[in-house]
């Protein structure tokens, strides 16, 4: 099932310059997304999900900087374009939406207008038609009524409607790649399923490929093909999404997917595990690799060295002296 | 739109009324308008007496303030304490005064709002640039200077020294047209308005100053809050151009706060013309109002008080419907 390559990062590094230190918010991050695939990036927050999907496009602000690495979208460096090449590479091939959706659109346009504003940017037509356009796409992406939404402000809708009205901004131009930045974090658990049902349902329609970052596992296992499991800015484990939920190898991800509650384990009456310590501090990292301190495996090389992100199984890549479970699927 | 206009408008007359009274109560504890006259030996204590019985002053307070309501609603001719000649209205007396004021402090008030928002602007996109350090020390600059003392400052260096521009007065006596003196009055149209906007400059340019430190900073700080929104990257990641980036989606969030704020320094414009007018010897309200405060003239500075109270009011009003109008939210509430 070889597919075409439409994304390529290739060891990413985006540093935040602060007053107090430097901040590695994203250290040597490397994935690749076929054509029409679905990735998840999971992790914690500040571990460097969100600066990996504003790099890709580009957007990182000021302390930060990409200091390294390469962005291959469709066989050409994005990190080798100019501004003005990458303006018009946004909003059209890579869309991107946001997790807060009360605050992601400008309060004092209407819904419409905004809409309209990426289809006349990217696209050769009068306003007429992209108005046609923008009431088509809040239709297809389930706003009741949709033309007399279009004239309605971000603050006449509720949060649902409101991410629905971004996501009809970001496919409105047809996008290769969508970036989802925890797009459905913020809503309510049914409002969150529907978002999720009709990203799920474009990408099937439109065919593209999703970069579906979350801090929930639950919803990876749902939405994505492939898994990118990070950790202070660096990838510790990845392969596709049933290798990585059978088989978690990295402690980190273990002590992740057992965390999450179920109704079907037998340990229902004990306690729910969790990973002990908190992420570290990105001024102090720990000396060798980063998850040793609240890692229950760690040995003393742990504490020395960083470990390389190893194929510990095909396609399976995890970044651990000891991966877990190796031995157990083997026999 | 509409009901909230009417409603706003409707909301005006209990808080005019409010000020009228309460304005009224400090003025009349500023003094009685009347003791002068005692010491006047061509005024007999009857005559005092029966000034005191027409202008309602052996009345109780409340009862003062109905009169004194009614008269400025329908003015009666006034008595000349001081201020008012004889035959005289507060009113008419006001609005012979108000225009050279209304000139100097509407058109420094737009020069501000010119200056400050774009270079607020400007200093923002450019944040600790060589720029912006050089705008961030003229708008302390202009925030610390006393009014009165940047006034004579300019006077000494444009009037006495390099003699580019008059020293005091809003306009000249006469012109000399063709060798034959024409007064100011019958001189040709544009004659007097360049000759008064000549006066006027050095006033204007101290209250823009005044005014344009502030907002300046206003401006830079709620742009770079506004930078860095959601909704602006939103923008960015749309492919927009950079420009339509700050120029539609983040200066239209950033002007909100300042619209409040200017509708907010029309006191203090107000202010600043009495010091201005002071200092530049210009016959204004500004000054007029220092003169009756200091005269007791109790009648000349309620007036004022009122027509000043009005202004603001006005300029609160204005400011929240262009509020309404850059700030959708608020629309309906």
């Amino acid at each position: 099932m070889e597919k075409e390559v439409l994304l390529e990062v290739k060891d990413l590094r985006t540093y935040f310059y602060t007053e107090d230190g430097v901040v590695r918010a994203v250290d040597g991050v490397s994935f690749t997304i076929h054509k029409g695939e679905v990735l998840g990036l999971v992790g914690e927050s500040g571990c460097g999900k969100s600066v990996t999907s504003l790099s890709i496009m580009r957007l990182v602000d000021a302390p930060g900087k990409i200091v390294g690495g390469e962005i291959i979208f469709k066989g050409e460096d994005l990190l080798k374009k100019s501004e003005e090449e990458m303006r018009k590479i946004r909003g059209s091939e890579i869309a991107m939406i946001f997790q807060e959706p009360m605050t992601a659109l400008n309060p004092v346009y209407t819904i419409g207008d905004q809409i309209m504003e990426a289809i006349l940017t990217h696209q050769d037509v009068n306003e007429e038609e992209a108005k046609k356009q923008t009431i088509k796409l809040l239709d297809l992406v389930g706003i009741p009524d949709p033309e007399k939404r279009f004239s309605e402000y971000p603050h006449e809708m509720s949060g649902g409607m409101r991410q629905r009205a971004m996501i009809a901004m970001a496919i409105s131009c047809n996008p290769d790649l969508l970036i989802s930045d925890e797009a459905t974090t913020a809503l309510d658990v049914t409002i969150q399923a529907q978002i999720l049902e009709l990203m799920k349902d474009l990408q099937r329609k439109i065919g593209m490929a999703i970069l579906f970052i979350t801090h929930d596992l639950a919803l990876v296992a749902e939405m994505t093909d492939s898994v990118a499991v990070t950790y202070t800015g660096k990838i510790v484990e990845y392969s596709d999404v049933r290798s990585v939920f059978k088989n978690p190898h990295h402690p980190y991800t273990y002590g992740l997917l057992e965390s999450i509650p179920s109704l079907l384990s037998e340990r229902t009456k004990e306690p729910l595990p969790a990973i002990e310590g908190m992420v570290p501090s990105p001024y102090r990292m720990p000396k060798g690799c980063h998850f040793n301190p609240r890692c229950p495996f760690a040995t003393d090389i742990c504490r020395k060295e960083m470990p390389e992100l190893k194929e510990v199984e095909p396609n399976h890549l995890v970044r651990c002296f000891h991966p877990v479970n190796v031995k157990e699927e083997v026999s | 739109m509409r009901n909230y206009l009417i409603r706003r408008s409707l909301e005006l007359i209990p808080v005019l009324f409010a000020i009228a009274f309460v304005s009224f109560w400090l003025v009349s504890k500023m003094g009685d308008p009347f003791a002068v006259l005692v010491l006047n030996p061509h005024v007999r204590p009857e005559d005092i007496q029966r000034l005191r019985h027409i202008w309602h002053w052996d009345d109780p307070l409340v009862v003062r303030f109905w009169y004194w309501l009614k008269d400025f609603v329908w003015p009666r001719q006034g008595w000349g304490l001081s201020t008012l000649a004889p035959g005289q209205t507060a009113l008419q007396l006001i609005s012979r005064r108000i225009p050279v004021t209304i000139a100097f402090s509407s058109t420094s008030l737009i020069a501000a709002i010119i200056l400050s928002i774009p270079l607020g602007v400007y200093s923002a996109l450019r944040q600790y640039s060589v720029a912006d350090y050089i705008l961030t020390f003229f708008a302390f600059f202009g925030m610390s200077m006393p009014t009165f003392w940047f006034g004579i400052m300019l006077i000494y260096l444009f009037a006495v020294k390099l003699h580019w521009f008059p020293a005091a007065g809003y306009h000249r006596a006469f012109f000399i047209i063709n060798g034959v003196p024409v007064m100011f009055d019958k001189a040709p149209r544009w004659m007097q308005f360049l000759d008064e906007a000549w006066h006027l400059t050095l006033p204007i340019i101290v209250l823009t100053v005044f005014q344009v430190g502030g907002w300046l900073r206003y401006m830079r700080s709620s742009m770079l809050e506004v930078k860095s929104m959601d909704y602006v990257r939103t923008a960015r990641a749309k492919g927009l151009p950079e420009r339509t980036v700050i120029y539609k989606h983040a200066f239209r969030n950033a002007v909100i706060p300042i619209i409040t704020l200017i509708g907010l320094s029309f006191p203090g414009l107000i202010g600043g013309a009495m010091i201005t007018e002071t200092v530049f010897a210009i016959d204004g309200i500004g000054r007029l109002t220092y003169n009756a405060v200091m005269s007791q003239d109790v009648f000349v500075a309620m007036a004022l008080i009122m027509i000043f109270s009005i202004l603001v009011v006005i300029g609160n009003f204005l400011a929240d419907i262009f509020y309404a109008v850059a700030d959708p939210r608020i629309r309906y509430s």
